[in-house]
């Protein structure tokens, strides 16, 4: 059983995006075999040089960063919104993938879900 | 000069009152953009033409928890305590 979340909201603004990403740590670590797909403005959870100090958060690049550690399969980027943000293979996180959302990718999982 | 409106945004680009908010602004009003509002300045310029003569801030701590610098002209990075200031000093202030 495979599972796709996507998380299409931005970061930092609100709770919902760390929830599901919790979601698919949980998934990962229980061995169930789990990707996600960040859409519209929740490619923004993927640019470099995240600081989140100044707005009492911790940042999720470094949440991220634990995805390979717990298991998590792929972290996949929608390209126009990547494009739309000015994110390039440089300035996205280094095991990112860019994905073209659409009914190929849907279709290689068994479940997807949604952030929120 | 002070402004005659700050208009303080926190809606990403996607939302419906972003547009809203750009469309209200007149000549001698202020945009000061934070949370989620930061990421507008990763998008191309194009997208905030109609502001070509407002004052325009971004909030620094929010720019930098997501890992954005401003394009020097257009965008002002301001603190905590300078934003404090605009909503001190502007006739009028909108949150969106």
């Amino acid at each position: 059983m495979t599972t796709l979340i996507i998380i299409d909201q931005a970061p930092y603004g609100s709770w919902e995006g760390r929830e599901a990403l919790d979601m698919a740590f949980s998934l990962a670590a229980f061995d169930q075999p789990v990707s996600l797909l960040f859409c519209g403005p929740g490619v923004n959870w993927l640019r470099k040089g995240q600081d989140a100090a100044g707005v009492q958060q911790k940042s999720v690049e470094k949440n991220l960063a634990a995805a390979p550690i717990f298991g998590v399969e792929a972290l996949l980027a929608d390209r126009a919104a990547c494009e739309q943000y000015g994110l390039d293979q440089n300035s996205l996180l280094d095991q990112v993938t860019l994905a073209d959302p659409g009914p190929e990718l849907t279709a290689r999982f068994d479940h997807v879900a949604f952030a929120g | 000069m002070a402004l005659k409106t700050l208009h303080i945004l926190n809606k990403s680009p996607e939302h419906s009152r972003f547009q809203l908010c750009l469309s209200a602004m007149g000549p001698e009003d202020g945009l000061l953009l934070i949370e989620n509002g930061v990421l507008a300045v990763a998008q191309a310029p194009e997208n905030l033409e109609t502001l070509e003569r407002a004052q325009c801030f971004a909030l620094g701590p929010d720019l930098e928890a997501r890992g954005l610098t401003v394009r020097p002209g257009r965008f002002q990075s301001v603190s905590f305590e300078q934003m404090v200031e605009l909503t001190a000093t502007a006739e009028n202030v909108i949150s969106w």
